[in-house]
């Protein structure tokens, strides 16, 4: 009798737990533990198979603070959950069971761990395991624990086959996920999958080119073959005419001043290249903050470089007279800092 | 509640709400809704941001004091000691008491204690609590628990937060760096790799990523310089990359900060590269007026708290870090921080007066085991200013 009284008080809130869930889809704080997956729950305390397994209650100090209003379901998973890792049982219904508390909270490290000493101990089938873990990953793929956890059973697989395409996924959700670049990168680093990524990075350009997160890409994977000074003449070309496209893009300025570090003696041939296309925008009109800072450090760094006094005062006019501009019209944030640029450099100068 | 708007310079300005502020946090530390459950692994920093920006906010008397020996209590709590035998180099604070259990039996208790560490992001949360709410720290055996943080150590110089099962990164770098500062004392922690690393993780546009050769991000730059600074090394940069570093994190600047190159702007980033431009000091080379506005646009004035974007839902993390980046540009009713330990300088003081403390009782020991002989006093003595922290000059 008051089984079934329960139920329907049960069916109740579910039914009113979905409606909530439905008014706050679409808003962060959605309840966590109520999407999707309520209709079919059936508490562990009635189930059958879990009738030997006396729940224990979290110890949390006589008088918890931050405390958690937890729901029952979040309570008796957890509770569950201490008592299958207090007797050490590793079982198919514990992992099952990791799988719930996981769902509850994500950003559980000890649950994550645990997990992972069940599925060592049953030999699970670790494939299995990186198909539930695609599923988790799509719906929390900022979540550190759920990649970190990826790269173990990746790393005990020994086999990265699939990393790319997860990877590829995340990042078509959201191009600049620091989670998903940095599993990429892992995986492409300790399996050397480098082969095909640099036009996978030419593709992710082409659709956003300000996709700093790409260009940091780019970076990396031309530096494990090599900067070889056609490498370096090929990147600079490939990023002055991204440049050309859209002149007021922090990332490709970024990565053109990267790129020319590492030109033989900073004085060859890209520079003085580099140095024409700036002014060559700077003369058509172009005002952009990173093209105008490009310019003040060029030509500091030859004004410095530079012994013939007459062409010193030439370059050391334009280095004051753009950070002048800088902070009165073109980059108005940065007035302070362009003005110590300016008495930074007056002050080299007096040093030469 | 008035919304007198303030005039400073000359500039009508939006009023910070500092009292909602403190009860927002308040809230907090006094229960969290069943929809924060996935918070409830990291309570602790929930707590860490809540005291502290009370005493940012210079409202921690609305606390009680049985409130603040409950918060010390819980932290308390939390405190992990390793068993060399059966657990050795698990030290430190836990996030939460999801695996402490109420049992009466030895074995189930025992079992659970094989999966209580401390975490790094925890230990640094806990220390910083009780060290603003006016604790000893006489409960902590400080080597045990920098044991404990050595011992996540990698070989790569970085650590991890906990003996299994963490990913490592230049976050628990930080974590590290700061706990050793705060307890004042190293113990095995390799200094030399730790520096490798950090400076390893500068990019090429100059900002430090996360791992190697990954983008850079504000948040990370914080834990890098700050971590540099607290273990006494950021006078090993040199002035080209100071400068370069400090392009980087200015040009984060649009209104308010951004994190990464063409990223939206959000109010955690007015601290993490504010304070890493406090630790170069570069600090006063940013636009306040803008930084400000832009925090105050995030701020909820009916409920209290700041938000990541306008109109965006608030929280105790955006809350603190928008308080900290209107401190460093001294709004009136806060109270300072000291940027690389991101707990407000009042704590910090307190902290160092305990180092002053603990040094004397060290030099005492020292005395009392070597009293036989005659010159033992003046060895102490010397080994004693040895150890002084060299951040605190530097401060």
């Amino acid at each position: 009798m008051e089984q079934s009284y329960e139920s329907a008080v049960g069916t109740i809130q579910r039914i009113l737990g979905l409606y909530f869930v439905k008014c706050l889809k679409g808003g962060k704080m959605s309840d966590s533990d109520s999407d999707d997956w309520s209709e079919e729950w059936i508490p562990y305390s009635e189930r059958n198979e879990w009738a030997d397994i006396v729940p224990i209650p979290q110890d949390d100090g006589e008088h918890p603070i931050v405390a958690i209003a937890y729901s029952p379901k979040f309570r008796e998973v957890f509770d569950y959950f201490r008592a299958v890792l207090a007797h050490r049982e590793k079982s198919q219904r514990a992992l099952e069971l990791t799988a719930d508390a996981l769902r509850l909270n994500p950003a559980n490290y000890t649950v994550w761990q645990y997990r992972r000493d069940i599925l060592r101990a049953l030999e699970s089938d670790l494939y299995e395991e990186l198909d539930y873990l695609d599923e988790v990953i799509r719906d929390n793929a900022k979540n550190y624990q759920v990649w970190h956890h990826r790269r173990v059973i990746v790393e005990m697989l020994n086999d990265s086959s699939k990393e790319l395409e997860l990877t590829e996924v995340a990042l078509e959700r959201d191009n600049k996920n620091y989670h998903a670049w940095q599993h990429r990168q892992w995986a492409i680093k300790t399996f050397d999958l480098f082969e095909n990524e640099l036009s996978f990075v030419d593709r992710l350009i082409a659709e956003d080119i300000r996709n700093n997160s790409a260009w940091n890409q780019r970076f990396f994977v031309l530096k494990h073959f090599g900067f070889t000074s056609d490498v370096v003449q090929r990147e600079i070309q490939y990023t002055m005419n991204r440049i050309r496209v859209v002149k007021n893009n922090e990332s490709a300025w970024n990565y053109l001043g990267g790129i020319l570090k590492y030109e033989d003696n900073g004085t060859g041939n890209c520079h003085q290249e580099v140095l024409s296309f700036c002014e060559e925008l700077y003369t058509s009109g172009v005002r952009s903050p990173y093209l105008l800072a490009f310019l003040i450090d060029l030509y500091r760094d030859q004004c410095l470089q530079q012994s013939n006094v007459t062409e010193s005062d030439v370059l050391s006019r334009k280095v004051f007279n753009l950070c002048n501009d800088m902070s009165k019209k073109y980059d108005i944030v940065r007035r302070k800092y362009w003005q110590y640029i300016a008495e930074q450099f007056k002050e080299n100068l007096a040093e030469k | 509640m008035s919304h007198d708007a303030l005039n400073i310079e000359g500039v009508k300005q939006e009023p910070a709400l500092l009292k909602k502020h403190a009860k927002f946090f308040v809230r907090f530390l006094n229960l969290l809704p069943a929809r924060l459950a996935s918070h409830d692994s990291t309570r602790g920093t929930i707590a860490f941001f809540a005291v502290c920006g009370l005493d940012v906010l210079n409202s921690l008397p609305l606390l009680t004091k049985e409130m603040q020996k409950d918060v010390i209590e819980w932290i308390y709590g939390g405190l992990v000691t390793s068993n060399p035998e059966k657990q050795p180099n698990c030290s430190g604070f836990q996030g939460s008491r999801c695996v402490n259990i109420i049992s009466d039996d030895e074995q189930l208790q025992a079992n659970a204690k094989n999966y209580q560490w401390g975490h790094l992001a925890m230990t640094y949360t806990g220390i910083g609590i009780l060290a603003t709410l006016g604790d000893d720290l006489s409960r902590i055996d400080r080597k045990s628990i920098v044991d404990g943080v050595a011992a996540v150590q990698r070989p790569d110089g970085s650590f991890s937060a906990c003996v299994d099962g963490s990913e490592n990164d230049m976050r628990f770098v930080f974590c590290a760096a700061a706990i050793c500062h705060m307890l004042d004392y190293w113990g095995n922690v390799d200094k030399e790799k730790m520096f490798e690393f950090i400076t390893s993780c500068i990019r090429y546009d100059n900002g430090f990523s996360q791992y190697l050769e990954g983008e850079a991000h504000g948040g990370t730059t914080f834990c890098a310089l700050a971590a540099l600074e607290l273990s006494g090394q950021l006078h090993r940069l040199d002035v080209a990359t100071i400068e370069n570093i400090k392009r980087w994190l200015i040009f984060r600047q649009v209104n308010g900060f951004q994190g990464r190159p063409n990223k939206a702007v959000d109010t955690c980033y007015s601290f993490w590269i504010g304070a890493a431009l406090r630790i170069l000091g570069a600090f006063e080379l940013i636009d306040y007026e803008e930084n400000r506005a832009y925090i105050m646009e995030t701020q909820d004035s009916i409920v209290g708290g700041f938000s990541k974007w306008p109109q965006s839902t608030t929280d105790p993390f955006h809350t603190y870090f928008g308080l900290c980046g209107l401190s460093f540009m001294n709004e009136p009713g806060l109270s300072a921080v000291m940027p690389s330990l991101n707990i407000s300088m009042r704590a910090y003081n307190r902290l160092k007066q305990l180092h002053a403390q603990w040094q004397v009782e060290s030099t005492d020991d020292r005395f009392v085991s070597n009293n036989k002989s005659a010159s033992s006093k003046l060895n102490s003595d010397e080994n004693s200013t040895s150890v002084t922290s060299p951040l605190i000059e530097a401060q």
